[in-house]
């Protein structure tokens, strides 16, 4: 090894990431040359200079008691909702024919909203699978973007002529989450914007397309063979959103994007 | 998972690392006050997505949360420059490049060590505190910090590079005698 590896392997050796076999390398090299070992002795201090223990912020005691009270009482709240508030109101009814009746209008409106929604969700169905199938297609060697660039001044423009609309491209690297890039796809038999954040090694298809109908931003879900698909209509754009991320991490992502 | 059994793992798995969340969040908006409401908000947001913590290693993924949480936190009250967060952020502290003939010597004075670490910029000063305050391995800084490893080596060494520059006192090395640096 040379001096030049030794600079660029030190700090990787001194924080114990380096295989044994790379390790033993620059353990050999250090011993042999003066100027390294120098290099070493400066990040070695620092680093004692960082691990001061006074250094270090511990939070008081009133306040890890704050957070303890905080969790529970949150514990308590998830319990009491999780208790099915319904029967105890059908409970509370003084009249001997309340039970019958208040079963009566559940059982109606139940009804009415499954018309309603199976007219609403054959539609989303069959985008929620164009999506999905899109989102898997993605996963194909090849596949998943077609302009790779984390830099939004280069996925936006890269859209221009491709689409008749200009997709919004929010940089939310702050919060975590990396753009890799865009590309076309076809759903609803129309073309259509796709953008690919990533957190850790998961990978998030966001297609979005105009929206001519009415807006309603509350996120919806879908379930689709173990795959998150998330949904929402903005003012100007429709969103759906795909990965095999957890549902709650990918909600956050969602709003993230929606609050953009 | 019933709610009583959700809080008793809650708090034996993830309430101990509530130090680390809070010298996360102390170090990542440099205030007191911002730091504990941030750990709260960061705890209650853990417990409500403790389902979804899979068992693996607790620290990393609480800190995860505390991260985003100070970024969004940040974001929401971006005041008095506190969320530099870009690569090119980071510029030469003093125009002193090291002589050959010259060691640089770290300070160890506490309160110069603290100012410095203050004035790093957001991205390299999270994978320091992450690396060397809380121990983190390079995969787990990724995790935390949404970025991919060469990333984290990176910003790691740009950022101590920045830190020693600030902290050192240049004094002469005998070339003779190996009186250097231990």
């Amino acid at each position: 090894m040379n001096c030049d590896d030794s600079r660029i392997y030190l700090p990787a050796y001194l924080d114990d990431e380096l295989d044994i076999a790379e390790s033993l390398r620059i353990q050999k090299h250090l011993t042999e040359c003066r100027d390294c070992r120098q290099a070493q002795d400066e990040q070695l201090a620092l680093r004692s200079a960082l691990r001061d223990p006074d250094l270090y912020a511990y939070p008081s005691a009133d306040f890890s008691k704050r957070i303890e009270a905080a969790v529970r009482q949150a514990a308590k709240e998830e319990a009491r909702s999780q208790r099915s508030s319904w029967l105890e109101s059908l409970r509370l009814g003084s009249f001997r024919w309340f039970p019958a009746a208040a079963a009566l209008v559940i059982v109606a409106t139940i009804g009415v909203l499954l018309v309603i929604n199976s007219v609403r969700s054959s539609h989303e169905q069959v985008i929620a699978s164009a999506v999905l199938a899109g989102h898997i297609r993605s996963l194909q060697p090849g596949h998943l973007i077609d302009v790779p660039s984390s830099d939004r001044h280069t996925v936006k423009p890269w859209f221009q002529g491709k689409l008749d609309f200009s997709p919004p491209v929010p940089d939310l690297s702050e919060l975590g989450w990396t753009l890799v890039g865009g590309r076309l796809d076809y759903v609803d038999k129309q073309p259509v914007a796709v953008l690919v954040y990533q957190r850790r090694m998961h990978n998030i298809n966001v297609f979005l397309w105009p929206n001519h109908g009415s807006a309603d931003d509350t996120i919806r879900e879908e379930d689709a063979q173990g795959y998150q698909i998330l949904h929402w209509n903005g003012a100007e754009t429709t969103y759906w959103v795909v990965s095999d991320l957890n549902n709650a991490e990918l909600l956050e992502f969602a709003r993230a994007l929606r609050g953009h | 998972m019933t709610s009583n059994e959700k809080l008793r793992r809650f708090e034996e798995q993830i309430s101990p690392h509530l130090k680390s969340a809070y010298n996360l969040a102390r170090w990542l908006t440099r205030s007191h006050e911002d730091a504990e409401d941030i750990v709260q908000e960061a705890f209650l947001r853990a417990f409500s997505a403790f389902e979804s913590f899979r068992g693996e290693d607790a620290k990393p993924w609480l800190l995860t949360i505390v991260r985003n949480t100070s970024m969004t936190w940040l974001k929401r009250n971006r005041n008095a420059g506190a969320t530099i967060g870009f690569e090119e952020a980071l510029e030469d502290p003093i125009e002193r490049s090291p002589d050959p003939e010259e060691g640089l010597l770290i300070s160890c004075d506490r309160e110069q060590v603290r100012q410095a670490l203050e004035q790093l910029p957001s991205d390299f000063r999270q994978a320091v505190i992450l690396r060397e305050m809380e121990d983190l391995s390079y995969k787990e800084i990724s995790a935390t910090t949404g970025v991919p490893i060469g990333t984290v080596m990176s910003r790691l060494s740009r950022g101590r590079d920045w830190l020693r520059r600030i902290l050192a006192t240049p004094h002469p090395v005998k070339r003779e005698g190996g009186a250097g640096l231990r």
